[in-house]
């Protein structure tokens, strides 16, 4: 008989990573038509950090994400960066990201300073303009501000900035310090239905609140989530590397390593909590890693109250979840559900 | 070697290949079409998936004498100069890509199923990419992009306009004279 | 398609050609065109601001045409294929390796192994991971030889002609069995417990010896491969300045560059790493592998060099997720009430070090949930065997001890009748709140994510 269960679990997770320095840097350019070039050591690797860092530049320029071309991974051309690693490039390229548009766009404010009668101080860029605080009509077009630097007086816009995560070392004997700049919270809720004949459990829904600081693009933290979501289920119920007695891998190919399909996959319902850390780009924090951490809670507290059984090995196969089914069966019959 | 008379993307090859030549090698190495990628070898990842006369295999596990006198489409095949197919176009909007290296197999798998089936179920748009392997996504959004592009082509089929995408230019020129309704 | 121009490539052409360079890369007959579709840029990128907005991204529709070059799809001329023996025995000293039948063969272009790499070790904080084991096979999965060939094929065949004797050694697999004092060492004479970590705040024995009730319980988590689609991929190629340009899928060039140029004994500026659009990645791509085998393969052939993981590689030469012991025991109040929390660690870090320092880092700082919890004590121990290498993957732990602390927090809710959802409200970090390392938190919306996770799921509504 299938019968179904509920199970929740939260989380936290730390943005960047401890044992070293955790710098990255980034040169924002200015081109003469207010578009920009943005330089950065980081790696696409899927998550879609170029497409999300070329947004932190646009915010900080004041121009759209398509205004903004991202160079990216060549270390001859592009500045130092620690790497797509430990959900860290949001936040820390992010950081550098935005302090090389601040610079950039600084030499922009004190091009369109005069041609506004205005200090730099009084200048804020939006929505591809240079305008007056508080008198928005007052202004000129971002391209004509870069031109003018430019060809008028000679001074590219172009910010270098890099960024490291303050942290405070800890303590060998105790642990105490400070060893991450900024967490990150969330809570998933798995509904499963588990057959108390054979222990294959199927994950019918999961419902995932994320808090990822400002979220860039929601779009590509919904991906994240999902993604992970993804990998979580496989952990919990599907994935094991398997030994021989003398230390080879019994199942080193994707036929007897099962990782979840589109057939295994639940219905997915994300929610970004509201949230913003001011020390982030823009509020924003990070979201990578954190989306796989709580599934395999989720759904193992939600087997149990599916079945009333609590499997404390990963992963929760068909076979261990009947075995414990059977355990219990044994251990108390009169108590069948 | 044999010689082979293959239709690729529409235009016929005859090309000759040592016998154990697999379909993959031959449009990756031979013909220059690197879409389809090399994912595991052995049909269990999908990542190879081309259409062979209207229908998704792996192309790793098929030879390229089974696909003499056969037509072949790859992804480098699905878009025309005038654009995006819709489920290109509908996986780019819905995000349904992120490391994007499954994405040719399963952008093509889901073209065989909108071909024989122009209004699939979710259940059989999940049948449809369960070959496909994807770490990235959790398949959520190519699910969404699978169905958005099912409508699209139903809705307005070859002439269907682009899914949000707009022609105009992307900033205004210097000098203004064209961003005036920026200022 | 209108346009059905036929190619046509004469077979008696072809036959006429001779040697395997001919056959080994034929011509492209038909390049795939590739034409910009430029003006179809989405209105959401136009948008300002543009934080916030749900931006497509160009690479994506590069993906989408089959247009994005994974490494994979690169080919520079001349290049050839690389392969790597892999051990297959997991521990064991290396007595001879006989390379002449390879090197013999019509097609293989250059062999190397252990004894020709400058300084043969790397590793993220511990350089304990030989780029080709020389002296001692640490696990099965250690490459032994490589071998660059004009195909793939004939690389791969090369490698079955490589004849490498091996004494076996006494394997330890078992990480509580490598803790023992009398354990075989993986690497004589350090220690088999290569990494160690204690997080302490309170007084925890005396708050459990206080608490109404205390929990205890065993969580482990298994080994798990990280499966990007996209397998490792590297090509190397030198110029005549002796200078070495690396493409390859790792996640952290910069580093990866002070890693290639330390084996191979070269200037950093002597080093390019380009890095494409990776595959995939999860932590598993996060450090060096094939990069300095083939850039002394091209070295000797003279010829740029691509290496490609098999799937099987994927597996057993690259890193995995650390197995977890997990031994939990937790004071609880009536009121369900988090008073104490003592944790221990085990993790299963395979033959090398890799990012354990890291994700043992993670893991402990993490151990205890996101909870105020006056006394904690987490302990952990990272542990070689002589299995394959763990290292970042994901969460780096997080995920790990996830499982036990929220599995716990469930047994302690049902234990003391209260609902789950209400338990960890009742234990949740609130902002300002103090963490097990003594760090106050700041945007802290744990209980938020609780109470908009349940509204949305309807937890609190009742249970058909």
């Amino acid at each position: 008989m299938r019968r179904r269960g509920r199970g929740i679990a939260c989380m936290w997770y730390p943005i960047g990573f401890t044992v070293s320095a955790n710098p990255s840097a980034a040169t924002v350019k200015v081109n003469e038509d207010g578009t920009a070039t943005l330089l950065t050591g980081t790696v696409e690797t899927g998550q879609g950090s170029l497409t999300v860092l070329g947004q932190i530049a646009a915010e900080a320029l004041g121009i759209a994400t398509e205004d903004v071309h991202v160079v990216s991974a060549d270390t001859d051309a592009t500045p130092m960066d620690t790497g797509a690693i430990a959900s860290r490039t949001t936040y820390v390229t992010g950081n550098a990201v935005k302090l090389a548009g601040e610079r950039a766009r600084a030499i922009l404010f004190e091009a369109a300073a005069p041609m506004l009668g205005v200090k730099p101080e009084q200048l804020e860029a939006r929505d591809r303009k240079i305008q007056v605080r508080g008198f928005p009509q007052r202004s000129v077009a971002i391209g004509e501000a870069a031109r003018h630097a430019l060809v008028g007086k000679g001074e590219p816009p172009i910010g270098t900035a890099s960024f490291n995560p303050p942290t405070v070392a800890m303590d060998p004997e105790t642990g105490q310090g400070k060893p991450f700049a900024t967490y990150v919270y969330a809570t998933q809720i798995a509904e499963v239905e588990v057959d108390d004949e054979t222990g294959e459990v199927e994950v019918l829904r999961i419902v995932a609140a994320h808090d990822c600081g400002t979220p860039i693009n929601p779009m590509l933290v919904e991906g994240q989530v999902e993604g992970g979501i993804a990998m979580g289920i496989g952990f919990a119920l599907q994935e094991e590397i398997l030994f021989d007695d003398d230390g080879r891998q019994i199942n080193p190919n994707l036929t007897n390593y099962i990782m979840p399909t589109s057939l295994d996959m639940p219905e997915i319902e994300v929610d970004i909590v509201p949230s913003h850390d001011p020390t982030g780009p823009f509020g924003a924090k990070g979201v990578g890693e954190p989306t796989s951490v709580p599934t395999a809670a989720a759904i193992a507290n939600a087997i149990y109250d599916a079945v009333g059984v609590r499997l404390t090995a990963l992963p929760m196969t068909a076979e261990r979840v009947l075995a414990a089914i059977k355990a219990k069966r044994a251990a108390q019959p009169q108590q069948l559900r | 070697m044999s010689a082979l008379r293959i239709t690729v993307n529409g235009r016929e090859h005859v090309l000759s290949a040592p016998p154990e030549t697999t379909l993959l090698a031959l449009l990756r190495e031979h013909l220059g079409l690197t879409g389809a990628k090399l994912g595991c070898d052995v049909g269990d990842c999908g990542a190879c998936t081309v259409l062979v006369d209207g229908q998704a295999v792996n192309a790793c596990l098929m030879l390229a004498a089974q696909a003499d006198g056969r037509s072949v489409l790859t992804i480098e095949g699905l878009a025309t100069p005038d654009g995006l197919h819709p489920l290109q176009e509908a996986f780019e909007r819905h995000a349904a890509l992120q490391c994007g290296f499954c994405g040719p197999g399963a952008i093509l798998s889901a073209k065989a199923l909108l071909d024989a089936n122009p209004a699939p179920t979710g259940a059989e748009i999940r049948d449809a990419l369960a070959g496909n392997l994807c770490r990235c996504t959790g398949y959520t959004k190519m699910i969404t992009a699978v169905h958005a592009a099912a409508q699209a082509l139903r809705g307005a089929g070859a002439e269907m306009p682009p899914l949000g995408l707009t022609a105009s230019p992307s900033i205004p020129l210097p000098g203004g004279e064209k961003g005036g309704g920026l200022s | 398609m209108s346009d059905r121009r036929t190619v046509t490539e004469d077979p008696a052409l072809r036959e006429s050609l001779s040697g395997l360079e001919a056959s080994a890369r034929l011509p492209a007959t038909l390049p795939p065109a590739q034409f910009p579709i430029e003006t179809l840029v989405p209105e959401v990128r136009q948008q300002t601001p543009a934080v916030g907005q749900r931006a497509t991204r160009p690479d994506a529709r590069l993906h989408g045409l089959g247009q994005t070059k994974y490494i994979d799809d690169l080919a520079l001329p001349g290049m050839l294929h690389a392969r790597i023996k892999r051990a297959g025995i997991a521990a064991a000293r290396i007595v001879r390796i006989d390379t002449r039948a390879a090197e013999a063969m019509p097609g293989v272009m250059a062999v190397v192994t252990g004894r020709d790499v400058p300084v043969n070790s790397f590793g993220p904080s511990l350089q304990d991971q030989p780029v080709l084991a020389d002296e001692r096979v640490y696990h099965a999965g250690d490459g032994v030889a490589a071998v660059a060939a004009a195909t793939d094929a004939i690389a791969a065949e090369a490698l079955e002609r490589i004849v490498v004797e091996y004494a076996p050694l006494p394997a330890v697999l078992d990480p509580f069995e490598a803790m023992r004092e009398d354990a075989p060492r993986v690497h004589p004479p350090a220690s088999n417990v290569y990494a160690h970590k204690i997080i302490r705040k309170g007084d925890v024995e005396r708050a459990l010896a206080e608490a109404d009730r205390v929990f205890e319980g065993r969580w482990t988590t298994q080994m798990v491969e990280h499966v990007p689609i996209e397998p490792h991929a590297a090509i190397a190629a030198w110029d005549a300045n002796g200078r070495l340009t690396v493409y390859s899928t790792l996640g952290r060039i910069t580093l990866g560059r002070a890693d290639i140029a330390r084996t191979l004994a070269l200037p950093v500026n002597r080093v390019q790493v380009i890095g494409t659009i990776v595959g995939g990645n999860f932590g598993g791509k996060n450090e060096i592998s094939q990069e300095p085998v083939l850039a002394l393969l091209a070295k000797k052939a003279g010829r740029p060099v691509k290496g490609v993981f098999t799937r099987g590689e994927e597996f057993y030469a690259s890193t995995t997720r650390h197995p977890f012991f997990m031994d939990y025991k937790t004071g609880v109040g009536r009121d369900g009430r988090i008073r104490a929390r003592k944790v221990r660690l085990v993790l299963d870090g395979g033959a090398y070090c890799s990012w354990s320092e890291t994700t043992l880092g993670k893991a402990c700082i993490l151990a205890t949930g996101p909870y105020r919890i006056e006394h904690v004590q987490v302990e952990a121990f990272a542990v070689y065997t002589n299995k394959t290498v763990a290292g970042a993957m994901r969460g780096f732990g997080a995920p790990q001890v996830c499982f036990a602390y929220e599995s716990q927090m469930d047994e302690i809710a049902a234990a003391l009748g209260i609902d789950p959802l209400e338990i960890r409200l009742a234990n949740a970090f609130d902002e300002g709140a103090a963490s097990p390392t003594g760090q106050t938190l700041e945007s802290v919306v744990v209980k938020a994510s609780l109470e908009q996770a349940a509204a949305r799921f309807g937890w609190r509504e009742p249970r058909s």
